[in-house]
């Protein structure tokens, strides 16, 4: 009876070790039969082209303007929108593009920032170089290094990030400061005035997730530095003084008991809409979060970020999130998906336009800042003119290399920041992390 | 005396422990007729968005469309697991070798490992088998568990095998004894078998993501984790979506619960 | 047996077999094979058992081993012992709403996890229900930070996956007690025995095959906890709640995918519960007679 155990053991192994030397060489189906010049002329058959990307409101809701756009002048191209949620597209990507098949990948896929370069190395050929379809200098610098490897650019940016202080002028004033004091702050200053607000006012300044440290990756990139150095895969968490800098904050906010502590993304919406914290520091996409709460309309206010007063190249500019479009090589019609993405992303001044009207989507493209759109004054941040603001302070962001270990190496920050609340000195904290991450990625 | 307090501790226990089992399902519903900014805030009575929630689900995800396939999905792998993975407990527990024996401890092992580490080697056997957003990529790795061979097993040790000898004596064939007998003798073990696996399937959310490409294919789970993983969630669609993905399973198990009630009655005795 | 019967035999169970031998095991080989290569996304290399090494000095690896340990160890008696208890309550005839308290106590395993997570942390919040009810009760001075104090965060996942997860092993113990015969159960009363000792005497000895079934399940379920941990902590704080699977997901989706690591990762499960299962057997006295 062993035997015919043996006998099936020994069968499976065999065919599972054949059927991995035999691997098949590139399916035969994702040749590209379309001529480089996609859409003018009719073959009779419309060319479909696959998108994905996750929130109705937000990414679907541009692609859809997008579509709308270049069907209208390439009627014989039919662009299919499918809405994944973002960490399902992650694994979708991973699991598709790891088993060698590109069967079930769409044409057009929206990648955060921060994964990008890890898609990029880890699957190298599987993304199309797009250096030629956008000009480069319609962008920020920021929004298109961590995308660009040996000189080819891969992607179309989209939105920012661009980080803001979204604070109650009515809170503030009570605390004894103004709309004056606001402007340009450090973070030294900031905890400051928190601490005045929960005295005055008894509310906290702000909320802080203990598995979210975005407050630290602002802090960062405002001093131009990230967890890894300039080749994207060095640890940069020992010497780096801004990371050592923020922590130092982070702990003061804390132990201020200015900081409320939550653990969820609800609690984190809750506490501006319930009038529990006076500001949110995070980044620009979080306006409509906001105005959701209708009874708060005109005490809302945004200033740029502060900055980490003791690092002299911090400036008050900085990022959190924000993704771009990617175009996969494989797939048929991958011309055509460039195409379109460089008639509207690439270069639509009106198409920007209508999705920040509709939609309140902060572009990356530069030419779309100047429009009309951008100096409408907003009437729930007291006439604000909060685009235009915006999308001065992104001019500034510091370009940063987010390379490949972004979520890696924030795991071990994260475990370090909370031995650090426990007492561990922050050099020692951080040499520890500092070691960690290099066994990490040997 | 000391029954009437036994039982009053029963009632109080129960009591306790249902009403900390029924409360999140409470708050879903009251969730589902509130607005999103009041349900982060933590409100704990009706509103009245409900209305209004359940026009922004319909109108603005495809869920009707996504109801209709997870049903399908559901039902066709409940009862053909069911089958399948019955007759093999069966098989295993009644004409008992150590062959066989060895073959069950084997398809045990294939429980242990975590999902996340079969899905690319899966991915790749489906897509040679060109199953890629196609239904029977979902249902055929789900029609045989070892999970449900072990439980049909198990409970197997509880069928008298005289009965079985007797039909056997009368003639009947294997699969007949198999289909007349046993299966209606055991209709509690079916419906808790019914039950967990109509559950597992209806909810399961990798897989399925994985496989699947299209929007008119995908699954109730699926549209819940976009709704979820918006920029600003709409907690008041979030909770209506999530109530109506609770109802089948709930009403699943309203249906097949009286089998435990008379489990024994009507059988062969 | 004879030979009619063992063909019968392998009849019954075959097209299960053959089932689970390709969609299981055939992958399973296969990341075992790719468990001896190392690497990011498609560019494996064979590393013989450099990922196996790696497991005894990953302090990533170590602490979600550690946890999961933890949750295994304190998890699954209280489960099991809770389910059993509930369904036989539920299994007395003379008892009323029966239907109502059965299906109230299996709700927790339908409610959506979505749901779960974001109701579980805003009761275990530092200013949550939880915190205010037993400040009012006096039985702690301070606010417990259930999610963000690592030895708290603990509790709070046992605390939740027993909540979820006892009404689904109930149903298991239900089912089977339905099988029990009645009259063994007359007979007894007959002679003058209490409920203890028919429980003791009866119903524990013939449900002895689903207990092992429970068991084996609750622990297998255990180990690879994933689900409750994604949704409540996250792993957090500082990896004091981080599971092994979840290290798998992150290995694989988080990070810069390294599917070689995560399969020797995957395999120590498959070890661990291997082992586990073996000995449950062993105790559990499984004989086929």
């Amino acid at each position: 009876m062993k035997k015919i155990l043996a006998i099936l053991l020994a069968a499976l192994f065999c065919v599972s070790v054949t059927s991995c030397a035999a691997k098949p060489n590139s399916p035969t189906s994702n040749t590209d039969s379309v001529s480089t010049e996609a859409g003018n002329e009719p073959t009779g058959e419309k060319q479909k082209i696959t998108a994905w990307a996750w929130d109705q409101k937000f990414n679907i809701a541009a692609l859809k303007e997008a579509e709308k756009i270049y069907e209208a002048e390439n009627p014989n191209v039919d662009i299919e929108i499918v809405e994944f949620a973002q960490n399902d597209t992650i694994q979708k990507m991973n699991t598709s593009l790891s088993s060698g098949t590109t069967s079930g990948l769409p044409n057009i896929i929206l990648i955060e920032d921060y994964r990008i370069q890890t898609f990029l190395k880890a699957y190298p050929n599987s993304f199309k170089d797009l250096t030629g379809i956008i000009k480069h200098n319609d962008y920020s610098s920021y929004k298109l290094d961590f995308m660009t490897i040996d000189g080819k650019t891969y992607g179309v940016p989209f939105d920012t990030g661009s980080a803001v202080l979204y604070y109650r002028k009515d809170i503030i004033e009570q605390a004894g400061y103004t709309e004056a004091d606001m402007a340009d702050l450090t973070w030294e200053k900031y905890v400051e005035i928190g601490k005045a607000v929960k005295e005055k006012t008894g509310k906290y300044m702000l909320t802080l997730d203990p598995n979210d440290v975005g407050q630290l990756r602002i802090m960062m990139q405002s001093a131009g530095t990230w967890y890894v150095k300039e080749d994207g895969t060095t640890p940069n968490l020992q010497n780096n003084a801004a990371l050592n800098e923020g922590m130092k904050i982070y702990k003061q906010m804390v132990d201020a008991g200015i900081a409320k502590s939550i653990s969820e993304w609800a609690q984190f919406v809750a506490g501006p809409n319930s009038g529990e914290v006076a500001t949110v520091p995070t980044g620009c996409w979080f306006t409509p979060s906001i105005m959701a709460e209708a009874s708060q309309s005109g005490q809302w206010k945004i200033a740029p970020i502060p900055k980490l007063g003791a690092i002299k190249e911090s400036v008050n500019a900085s990022n959190l999130g924000g993704s771009s479009w990617y175009v996969l090589n494989d797939v048929k019609g991958a011309d055509v998906a460039a195409d379109f993405l460089a008639k509207t992303f690439g270069s639509n001044n009106s198409f920007y336009e209508a999705i920040l009207k509709n939609n309140g989507i902060i572009s990356t493209y530069l030419p779309a800042a100047k429009t009309d759109a951008y100096n409408i004054a907003v009437d729930y941040f007291g006439g604000q003119k909060i685009y235009s603001d915006i999308s001065n302070w992104a001019a500034k962001i510091p370009s940063v290399n987010y390379g490949l270990h972004t979520y890696a190496f924030e795991d071990i920050i994260k475990a370090e920041m909370q031995n650090v609340m426990a007492g561990t000195k922050i050099e020692d904290a951080l040499a520890n992390a500092q070691k960690q991450a290099e066994a990490q990625i040997q | 005396m000391t029954r009437t307090i036994k039982r009053l501790f029963s009632y109080l226990f129960l009591i306790i422990a249902s009403f900390i089992s029924v409360f999140p399902f409470y708050w879903m519903i009251v969730g589902a007729t509130n607005q999103s900014v009041d349900i982060t805030k933590g409100k704990l009575t009706f509103g009245l968005a409900f209305y209004d929630n359940l026009k922004n689900v319909f109108t603005t995800t495809n869920i009707a469309q996504s109801i209709v396939n997870s049903l399908f999905i559901s039902i066709v792998t409940t009862l053909l697991a069911i089958l399948i993975s019955s007759a093999a407990g069966y098989g295993f527990e009644i004409f008992s070798s150590k062959a066989r024996k060895k073959l069950f401890h084997f398809l045990l092992l294939s429980m242990m490992i975590p999902f996340a580490a079969l899905m690319v080697p899966l991915y790749r056997l489906f897509s040679r088998l060109n199953l890629i957003n196609n239904y029977l990529a979902i249902i055929i790795p789900a029609a045989a568990t070892a999970f449900l061979i072990f439980f049909f097993r198990q409970n197997t040790k509880s069928f008298p095998k005289e009965i079985a000898q007797a039909a056997r004596v009368d003639g009947l064939s294997e699969w007949k004894i198999f289909f007349r007998i046993y299966m209606p003798m055991m209709k509690s073990t079916y419906a808790a078998a019914g039950i967990i696996t109509f559950m597992n399937v209806w909810n399961s959310y990798l897989w399925p993501l994985i496989v699947l490409q299209t929007s008119d294919k995908m699954t109730l789970p699926l549209i819940i984790g976009n709704l979820n993983s918006s920029y600003t969630p709409d907690y008041g669609m979030i909770m209506i979506a999530i109530v109506i993905a609770t109802i089948p399973t709930a009403l699943v198990f309203f249906i097949m619960q009286k089998s435990f009630v008379d489990g024994m009655l009507g059988s062969v005795k | 047996m004879n030979k009619k019967e063992n063909r019968s035999g392998w009849g019954f169970v075959s097209i299960a077999a053959i089932c689970i031998l390709i969609f299981s095991f055939y992958p399973m080989l296969q990341s075992l094979i790719t468990s001896f290569q190392s690497g990011m996304g498609v560019n494996l290399q064979f590393a013989g058992t450099t990922n196996y090494k790696r497991l005894f000095t990953d302090p990533q690896f170590l602490a979600a081993l550690k946890n999961t340990v933890t949750y295994l160890i304190v998890q699954v008696p209280i489960m099991t012992i809770l389910a059993l208890f509930i369904a036989v309550l539920l299994n007395d005839n003379q008892l009323k709403f029966k239907g109502l308290f059965r299906t109230a106590i299996f709700l927790p395993c339908v409610t959506s996890l979505v749901a779960y997570s974001v109701l579980f942390k805003s009761l275990f919040a530092q200013d949550g229900i939880f915190n205010q009810f037993l400040m009012t009760l006096r039985i702690i001075q301070q606010p417990i930070q259930w999610i963000t104090d690592p030895f708290w965060a603990k509790v709070a996942i046992i605390i939740a996956v027993t909540w979820r997860w006892t009404g689904y092993n109930m149903i298991f113990y239900l089912s089977a007690l339905q099988n029990i015969d009645p009259s063994i159960y007359e007979a007894a009363e007959l002679d003058g025995a209490t409920g203890f000792t028919k429980f003791f005497r009866i119903t524990a000895p013939l449900l002895k095959p689903i207990i092992l079934f429970t068991t084996i399940m609750s622990t297998n379920g255990t180990l690879q906890i994933f689900d409750e941990i994604v949704n409540l902590t996250n792993g957090g704080p500082a990896n004091a709640t981080l599971s092994i699977s979840q290290y798998i997901y992150n290995l694989c989706f988080k990070y810069t995918p390294n599917f070689g690591y995560a399969a020797a990762v995957s395999y120590s499960i498959v070890v661990m519960v291997g082992l586990l299962s073996f000995i449950q057997f062993k105790v559990g006295g499984d004989k086929n007679d």
